[in-house]
């Protein structure tokens, strides 16, 4: 009688936790949901008016968690870092709990932060839980006079199901575009001419970037390697920041009349 | 050409046909006991684990001291926050190298282990990449789950009068990783919790 008491208990004291799955994909997802909608209230309610600020870029934090913990500590003692921009590739395998883990570490940032859509994470359930605990894969929002647009790029992972990158979401901006915005950074994941992205419109999505008020320069990950490069010979510069583990960040500096960046290690 | 046919039948004697007929028996009795041992011996239901959030099985207990058990299970993930529920197939094995009996009609196992192999039928996953890929893009199987577990578990023998469809039952519960979790846990410095998940179950011996 004593075993079988022992064992219930056991069972009523780990019911709550979550170490009962029903499967690695099963997208259950408990606690903070919607980030990106929160995060970006607080981005723009802080920066609206603001004509320079900060904010760091990092990418692929897939698997890496030790290091991703270490950044969130590193860029903590920061306070003049307005914000962090996450390049996407949040998770490895697309698991669910991949992203929980992920979602709790990067919730310790001091300052509000966005996550992009990265090609892992689309992988199995992965999307459905990216969309539940971050919302859109697309979106956008504005800082001072500069207008962020981040874009889902990974057009492999859709095979054609779905347009990435999805350019009626760039009209419908365009369309609607507020008269702050003066300014623009479009932020991805996969970068053109990647295996992932939908190369066959390459030219057609630099020539809608350009459509956008005063492009200043786009940043994005998934290569896992530095790079700065100048993709389209147009003057906009791509700015590629490594995987979480090369323990780099970029941060950007935003001024009245143009920006600045730093190649941070930590 | 009916007559043809007969003759053959007609040249037998009235002996061989009765040893042909018991001859037949025999075979048939063999045969139907070999099938016989894929009866399975007992059903297993058992809570998450990976393999469902409720799973339930059929299975068979082997080996001299009934130490092996081979289980196959169907099992069912809720939809959550996904695009439709599924439902998952696992393939258990089990080992079970001691008994000890505490009491009489009851006795532990106080250790088992064993690995499942897990697979979900939808088509959000795949066993290998799909041809759009590049080669060994990704490199692993969103499809299929390796599991390794260990577990205890509590016999229970059934006494006569109240049996109906099982002699014993068994309570278990057990502690498992699967693959994907066991590639981050040696990467990296985290807790129990991010890569051990418990599951919990019933199996009962119908003969």
């Amino acid at each position: 009688m004593k075993t079988i008491r022992t064992i219930l208990f056991s069972i009523f004291i780990f019911y709550g936790c979550d170490m009962f799955e029903s499967h690695p994909y099963d997208a259950y997802v408990r606690g903070e949901k919607n980030i990106n909608f929160t995060q970006i209230e607080e981005i723009e309610d802080k920066l609206e008016y603001s004509k320079t600020f900060r904010f760091a870029f990092i990418s692929d934090t897939q698997r890496w968690y030790d290091e991703t913990k270490d950044f969130v500590r590193h860029i903590n003692q920061f306070s003049d870092i307005d914000f962090v921009i996450h390049g996407g590739d949040i998770s490895d395998f697309g698991a669910t709990h991949e992203f929980i883990m992920q979602r709790d570490i990067l919730s310790e940032l001091r300052m509000p932060y966005v996550a992009l859509l990265g090609n892992h994470d689309c992988l199995g359930t992965g999307e459905d839980v990216y969309k539940e605990i971050w919302g859109s894969p697309n979106f956008c929002f504005q800082s001072g006079n500069v207008l962020f647009v981040c874009l889902n790029t990974n057009a492999l992972e859709y095979d054609y199901s779905e347009p990435v990158p999805n350019f009626e979401f760039l009209e419908q901006i365009l369309t609607n575009l507020p008269e702050s915005v003066k300014r623009t950074i479009f932020v991805m994941h996969a970068p053109p001419f990647d295996k992932v992205f939908n190369n066959n419109v390459v030219k057609v999505f630099q020539l809608y970037l350009n459509s956008f008020p005063n492009l200043m320069f786009c940043i994005n990950g998934h290569c896992h390697r530095l790079e700065i490069n100048e993709l389209f010979d147009d003057g906009i510069v791509y700015y590629q920041v490594p995987n979480i583990e090369k323990r780099t960040y970029f941060v950007f500096t935003i001024t009245e009349d143009g920006y600045d960046y730093e190649i941070n290690y930590f | 050409m009916l007559f043809l046919l007969y003759t053959p039948l007609e040249m037998y004697s009235q002996d061989t046909i009765q040893r042909n007929i018991l001859e037949y028996q025999v075979r048939l009795k063999k045969y139907q006991k070999k099938w016989d041992n894929l009866i399975p011996m007992h059903t297993v239901f058992q809570y998450a684990g990976g393999m469902g959030l409720m799973s339930v099985g059929a299975g068979w207990s082997y080996g001299k001291e009934k130490q092996w058990e081979t289980d196959i299970m169907l099992g069912v993930i809720p939809k959550y926050v996904s695009d439709k529920w599924k439902i998952t197939m696992t393939i258990k094995q089990n080992y079970i190298p001691w008994r000890i009996s505490v009491k009489k009609n009851m006795e532990i196992e106080p250790f088992e282990c064993g690995i499942y192999f897990n697979t979900v039928f939808s088509d959000e996953f795949w066993t290998k990449e799909p041809d759009r890929y590049p080669d060994g893009y990704y490199g692993f199987s969103t499809r299929i789950r390796s599991h390794v577990f260990v577990g205890q578990r509590l016999r229970l023998l059934i006494p006569e009068k109240y049996r109906r469809l099982a002699k014993r039952v068994t309570l278990f519960y057990e502690i498992s990783s699967c693959d994907l979790y066991i590639a981050s846990a040696f990467t990296n410095h985290l807790n129990l919790d991010d890569y051990l998940r418990l599951s919990f179950g019933l199996k009962f011996q119908i003969f």
